[in-house]
């Protein structure tokens, strides 16, 4: 490790650096692990004040590159330089003396900690911690408190284990734990994954603040929208190399999406013309999934709502509002106090999530690393284990069956894997969610729940999950879609209903042709809606 | 054809068993010039039954945590089933009766520490530790510290081992083959073996893939009951008396041999084969040490040496250089941030 550099550490963020060397500078930096060569050659200038964005589809390298920039992974091969300076970062607290910071997309906190020990942890010298290690809680409380509330943790939620919080607020613990460190670089993985549209413009808000500070940040993104809103350079990667550097001034969609994928992919702004007619046409008497009066004490209260066969109905509503919560009754993880759930006019008598399968529900679940893959098992055995019926007698489990049945979902979902007894926990991100499609399709719902199904999966990725969502009600199925994007609402639901505070507080109909009309004024509505009560 | 069986065999290579078995053998073909008693037909059956206790609650241990639990109650369990059986004979009853008795209160034992885990969610350690505890305390309780004595029949030598069926071959071996075979296909065959992969995987995700979690639990916990039940039957043959203090750290030694062998604390992995080999491989540990005579403070340090090799011997040697060469601060975080492996580009 090189002692010399550690002097820079010091130095003020932004300010002093001269316009002409980046702030950092990455040259052929290069990285294999065993055979597969996950970076083949990146470069990087990254200037202060700038806020520049990575790009690229899953597997294209980002992750590594940002391990290497997290001190993490040592790079083979290639030179990092700061201030012009060259410099080993080698582990994550050195890069932090550097003034390099990582939000990565995984989160970083203790559960079992409180959000303010979360935030007071590599930072006790700053909290005013005594020479014996004391702590200083208050002081890190009264330092962080007003940043902290700018993306909504109160003062209560500081006193809170991080395990009790939800997703979104676990997120905004740690942008909140990386600014406060007053970084020169921040790299900021996927920060928007998970967040409400309201906390995005908060988030974006810092990042412009930021950037005027002279601040260099490094954001990966998957959302060309956003690139085009906040970013002023965009660097492509594709298979281990950077292949692109442009400002995002000289950028289109088009272009950017060529550079991504090496040739222009059809994106996902297609609203599908047919699914208008879709719905009414297929009205039938009974719904294939009618809620009525469904009631968790302190949790969700009177929820009532009708799914029909070949129907999307979108849920919009904050987080925390209780839409997760309705679907975990739903699929029988949760009890529910008082209200009936029928399926093809039956009653579901719920004892367990197997009753819920039995009677026709299967659902995509939110969390798809805690309750949706089973890592230490193959893709074969993940899509089969809801429903071991079909490839075993007596019992016994018929191999070749199981292989059978999962290679054609495989191909049906065009899930990318070495092959079908391969470990889930090697695929990517978008893959995996194809898997717990998989395995839910195969329980051969009536009406299928998904909840955050685009979550942290890459924009190809997204685009097969939304292909996947529509064949999948043009075939009869009922479909509840979950999701905080409304953006996705819009072009996936028939009808979106909204929640607010663990209640149903309204319903926008024919959102497709609303929408191609007008999407500005649906999207107010429903956010009009998700925030009045609140 | 050509291809499939390039697969197999680069399969085997790169299985990190092999590297365990190579060290048995390492050990084994040094021993053999270093000590030809070794190889005497006496001292091989002697390694043999030294196994079979361990072996057995290995297989328990594994299936445990394969379900992402763990059960510090075999070895007390096993000391009571040895008991049970001993005194139920010495009443009069059959062998036959006797056994039933003891696999019945070994799997009743395993069946309480499955509802204390599950139901009452106490934690799998502490829960299967007191159960342990009380299990042992009620067998001194009962004997009043005396060994139980005079139960051996002819039969029963055969059943320990003391008397061979064919050649080398005795029952419990036979027993123990048995046993590992139906606990393999258990696991690779069927349903419920794939569950309770699934199970210690992700009880979570397990649990919304609609298992019902606390159920398979709690069967793990009656099969390694039953299992450790098994293995008292053979050691009350085997040692033809039942001290209150038999089995004590043999749960360590059952842990040891199915990590060896490929299981995880952490669940969701292991596999009977490996547990087997980890056995061996500890059995084997301590017969060389008996054999070459080495002091016996020494035997501890030795023997706990071995253990970490073994561990170590899952890696291929150019994975152990880079782990000694990352920079130590980094190492607590590798866990979190896993290297990618082969994805789609």
């Amino acid at each position: 490790m090189n002692a010399s550099t550690a002097r820079r550490a010091a130095s003020p963020p932004g300010g002093t650096a001269v316009p002409d060397t980046p702030l950092l500078r990455l040259r052929d930096v290069q990285k294999s692990f065993g055979n597969v060569r996950a970076l083949v050659g990146a470069s990087l200038d990254l200037h202060a004040g700038t806020i520049h964005a990575l790009m690229g589809s899953n597997g294209a390298g980002k992750s590594t590159l940002l391990n290497v920039l997290a001190g993490l992974l040592e790079p083979d091969h290639g030179s990092v330089e700061i201030d012009g300076e060259a410099v080993t970062i080698g582990n994550p607290q050195r890069a932090q003396q550097l003034g390099l910071r990582t939000i990565h997309q995984e989160l970083s906190t203790v559960p079992d900690l409180t959000v303010l020990d979360n935030l007071l942890v590599g930072r006790e010298k700053e909290s005013g911690a005594g020479r014996f290690g004391w702590l200083n809680r208050g002081r890190t409380a009264r330092q962080l408190s007003d940043l902290a509330a700018e993306f909504g943790i109160t003062r209560l939620d500081l006193a809170t284990e991080m395990s009790r919080l939800g997703a979104l607020k676990k997120r905004a613990v740690e942008i909140v734990k990386a600014l406060a460190s007053e970084p020169k670089i921040l790299v900021l993985d996927e920060p928007t994954s998970g967040l409400e549209d309201h906390e995005k413009e908060a988030l974006f808000d810092h990042m412009a603040q930021l950037r005027r500070r002279g601040v260099a940040l490094i954001w990966v993104t998957h959302h060309l929208d956003e690139v085009f809103r906040l970013a002023d350079v965009a660097t492509v990667m594709r298979d281990g190399r950077s292949v692109a550097t442009t400002a995002v001034a000289e950028l289109t969609h088009a272009s950017l999406s060529r550079q991504m994928f090496g040739e222009s992919v059809e994106l996902l702004a297609d609203r599908p013309a047919a699914r208008e007619s879709g719905c009414s046409s297929s009205l039938r008497e009974v719904p294939a999934l009618r809620v009525h009066g469904l009631s968790r004490r302190g949790v969700f209260k009177d929820v009532s709502f009708e799914v029909r066969s070949g129907e999307v109905l979108g849920f919009a509503g904050l987080a925390g509002s209780g839409r997760t919560e309705v679907a975990r009754v739903l699929m029988g993880l949760d009890r529910a106090d008082r209200g009936v759930v029928e399926v093809n006019g039956r009653t579901v008598r719920y004892r367990s999530v197997r009753s819920a399968h039995r009677a026709g529900l299967a659902m995509v679940p939110e969390d798809r690393k805690q309750l949706g893959i089973l890592g230490e098992l193959t893709v074969a055995e993940n899509i089969s284990v809801s429903r071991l019926r079909a490839v075993s007698r007596a019992g016994l489990l018929d191999r070749r069956k199981e292989n059978a049945l999962a290679q054609s979902y495989v191909e049906d979902l065009r899930i990318k894997t070495p092959g079908v007894s391969a470990k889930v926990r090697n695929l990517s991100g978008g893959n995996q969610q194809k898997v717990v499609i998989g395995r839910c399709l195969n329980t051969e719902p009536t009406a299928l729940i998904f909840d955050e199904p685009t979550q942290g999966i890459d924009i190809h990725a997204k685009a097969e999950v939304y292909r996947l969502v529509r064949s999948l009600a043009e075939q009869g199925a009922a479909v509840v879609l979950i999701s905080s994007e409304i953006s996705e609402l819009l072009t996936l639901s028939d009808r979106v209903v909204v929640m607010s505070r663990g209640e149903l507080v309204g319903e926008v109909g024919e959102v497709g042709r609303r929408a191609s009309q007008d999407e500005q004024s649906v999207k107010d509505q429903i956010v009009a809606l998700a925030t009045r009560a609140a | 054809m050509l291809h499939r069986a390039s697969g197999r065999a680069e399969r085997l290579i790169s299985d990190p068993l092999i590297g365990i078995l190579g060290l048995v053998l390492a050990a084994a073909v040094v021993m053999a010039f270093v000590q030809p008693t070794f190889l005497s037909l006496s001292n091989l059956t002697n390694i043999g039954g030294a196994m079979l206790a361990i072996a057995f609650l290995s297989i328990a241990m594994t299936v445990v945590l394969i379900a992402g639990g763990l059960d510090l109650s075999v070895g007390a369990v096993m000391a009571l089933s040895a008991g049970v059986a001993a005194a139920v004979i010495n009443n009069g009853v059959p062998l036959a009766g006797a056994f039933v008795a003891a696999l019945v209160v070994g799997t009743g034992v395993g069946a309480v520490n499955g509802f204390l885990v599950t139901r009452l969610e106490v934690p799998d350690f502490i829960a299967t530790l007191a159960v342990g505890g009380i299990t042992s305390g009620f067998l001194l309780y009962w004997t009043r510290g005396v060994p139980i004595l005079g139960y051996m029949t002819p039969a029963y030598e055969y059943v320990g081992g003391l008397r061979r069926l064919i050649g080398p071959i005795t029952v419990p071996m036979l027993v123990l083959i048995v046993l590992a075979l139906v606990t393999a296909t258990l696991l690779h065959r069927t349903t419920i073996g794939l569950r309770l992969y699934a199970v210690g995987s992700s009880a979570a995700a397990a649990r919304s893939a609609g298992l019902p979690v606390n159920r398979l639990k709690v069967y793990a916990y009656m099969f390694s009951g039953f299992v450790a039940a098994v293995a008292g039957i053979y050691l009350a043959g085997r040692t033809t008396t039942v001290p209150p203090s038999m089995g004590t750290g043999y749960e360590i030694s059952a842990i040891a041999a199915a990590v060896i062998g490929g299981a995880s604390l952490l669940g969701g992995k292991g596999r009977v084969l490996g547990a087997l080999v980890g056995a061996l491989l500890l059995t084997l540990t301590r017969n060389i040490i008996n054999l070459t005579g080495v002091e016996s403070s020494w035997q501890t340090v030795l023997t706990g040496a071995v253990l970490i090799g073994a561990l170590l011997a899952n890696h291929s040697w150019g994975d152990l250089v880079s782990l000694l060469r990352r920079p130590l601060r980094t190492a607590a975080h590798t866990e979190a941030y896993p290297e990618p492996t082969t994805r789609e580009g």
